[in-house]
């Protein structure tokens, strides 16, 4: 989906998101968080792309909007992910639509960071899941796949065929990133708990306000409690994050 | 058309009848960005209690038919913290800044009333009496005339600042509970508190929410907060404050014209952040379309 803007969208980072709703619709009620899939001007106007799968009422209501409709917006909102202005390495992971963020990140470190290999480990249920693969094929060094039904790539989760090469990028070099549902960042963090690398996460949470008011979508962290995913996150130091137990 | 929008609460002046919901609004600071906070009557902040509390797990909220359920747990940082580090930056609001309090015994709502009297820059206390008192073995305060006018009691004697109780709706007989707190010295009441409510996921067969049931808000409840306001309204002669799923100014006036001194918007803020102030322009718009100068006018003007 993509919106026109306000000038004010330019400025936004990498990983950070915007709630979106249907302009004087109450149904769905609430607005819905999504992770800013890319940024870009043309004409003077300023456009905001969206990535987004139907699993609910609120996506089912957005893929049935027609070219025109008009939608409310707020953002860009939250923490982005650290781009560091020099880096080797940078190691993408994306499961699913958690592939927004990190394709947005992608675009951003091919123009900014010097001379940086970038590398993408993807991985989504089918062939057909695999969206924005020829955008990020465009910036990336080297892109992986992998598939749950084996339809592309590997037959597995993403993270068992990261973990196959993890002597290769988890080092001081690299800068890994990763979005994608729970249980991936979960074995993400188990990969990656004894080897020194700085690894950020995108976590994904339902929200009511998404500016830091209603507390609705705290995750747990190992040293500071409860923390609201939209207002501290929605990118965290994967270590932050407590994942022994389920966290939503 | 000059319009007068001022009203007293028991004693608390406001520039205007719009107020925004505790626990909806965080410390006023969040929403700072979208709208301007001096122009609201007053800004109603997250409950505090007399030391921080890190809430519920999550999940804690879930989306229902025109509403939500949220089961937060009053998570606070405590009211020394609050005077500490929220409410200097709040000082600076041209409002009136109400501090919504709670406690799980009376001695909790005590203290932090006490606490409170030398805190620059309140301009009231709204008692929320919606928690269970874990020395009457859990008893909600406010589903107890007794309990909430014991309570009620206990803050008035202590504090100096105007009094307002926030009421349940989870109760058979509101209007029992709205004249014992009146009794025991309330200046202003606020209601309603969310509707207790539950929502489960058919799949994997438990509830959304980790608390299992949560405070029901939005305009789902806007109707029975309306006739609650109501019938209160006609049982006692202190202001009352109506709140339930206001969303815009036409929600507003129904409660300003059946008899509410001020109206509190909560799950609305979430919506659009900057909606207060739409709805003061708009309440401001019915007024000089109507040739009403005076909000004080309007209020409780209900024809039946």
């Amino acid at each position: 989906m993509v919106l026109k803007v306000s000038a004010s969208f330019r400025e936004s980072l990498p990983g950070q998101f915007v709630m979106v709703r249907i302009k004087n619709s109450d149904d769905p009620f609430l607005s819905r968080p999504f992770s800013i899939y890319s940024v870009h001007s043309r004409g003077g106007d300023t456009f905001v792309e969206i990535l987004y799968k139907v699993v609910g009422k609120g996506t089912e209501a957005f893929s049935r909007l027609r070219a025109g409709a008009v939608l409310n917006m707020l953002g860009p909102l939250g923490r982005g992910f650290d781009v560091p202005s020099t880096c080797k390495k940078i190691v993408l992971i994306a499961g699913g639509v958690g592939m927004a963020p990190l394709s947005f990140l992608a675009e951003r470190c091919g123009k900014e960071t010097d001379g940086a290999e970038i590398n993408c480990y993807m991985g989504a249920g089918s062939l057909e899941a695999l969206v924005g693969l020829d955008r990020i094929e465009e910036v990336c060094s080297v892109v992986k796949i992998s598939t749950d039904d084996g339809s592309r790539g590997h037959h597995g989760p993403v993270t068992e065929l990261f973990g196959r090469d993890i002597d290769l990028h988890a080092d001081n070099d690299s800068r890994i990133y990763s979005c994608g549902p729970n249980p991936m960042l979960r074995s993400l963090h188990e990969l990656l708990k004894d080897r020194r690398v700085v690894c950020q996460v995108s976590l994904e949470e339902r929200m009511a306000c998404g500016i830091g008011a209603c507390l609705g979508c705290v995750v747990k962290t190992k040293s500071d409690g409860l923390v609201r995913v939209c207002k501290e996150g929605p990118v965290f130091d994967i270590d932050s994050v407590d994942f022994s137990e389920d966290n939503g | 058309m000059k319009l007068e929008m001022g009203v007293d609460i028991g004693g608390l002046a406001l520039k205007n009848p719009v107020m925004t919901a505790s626990g909806t609004f965080g410390y006023g600071e969040e929403y700072s960005d979208y709208l301007d906070l001096n122009r609201l009557g007053a800004i109603v902040v997250k409950g505090l209690s007399l030391e921080p509390r890190e809430g519920n797990p999550p999940p804690r909220i879930i989306e229902t038919a025109s509403g939500m359920l949220n089961a937060v747990g009053l998570q606070n940082v405590g009211v020394r913290a609050f005077i500490d580090d929220k409410l200097p930056w709040l000082r600076r609001i041209d409002s009136a800044i109400i501090v919504n309090i709670f406690g799980e015994t009376i001695e909790d709502y005590v203290k932090v009333a006490k606490i409170l009297n030398d805190a620059v820059g309140v301009a009231a206390l709204e008692v929320n009496i919606s928690c269970p008192n874990v020395k009457r073995g859990g008893v909600t305060f406010g589903s107890d005339p007794g309990l909430a006018g014991e309570v009620t009691r206990a803050v008035k004697d202590v504090s100096r600042l105007p009094v307002i109780v926030k009421l349940t709706p989870n109760v058979t007989d509101i209007t029992e509970i709205a004249k014992s707190v009146e009794d025991a010295g309330a200046d202003a009441l606020s209601l309603i508190n969310t509707l207790t409510g539950m929502s489960v996921d058919i799949e994997k067969k438990v509830p959304h929410l980790e608390n299992v049931t949560g405070g029901l808000s939005g305009p789902a409840i806007k109707p029975v907060a309306l006739r609650m306001v109501w019938e209160v309204v006609n049982a006692v002669s202190i202001p009352v404050i109506g709140v339930g799923g206001i969303m815009n100014a036409r929600d507003a006036l129904e409660f300003l014209i059946v008899g509410a001194k001020a109206v509190q918007v909560g799950t609305a803020n979430f919506l659009n952040p900057g909606v207060t102030v739409d709805i003061i322009d708009d309440i401001k718009r019915y007024m000089s379309e109507k040739g009403i100068g005076d909000i004080n006018d309007l209020i409780g003007t209900l024809k039946i």
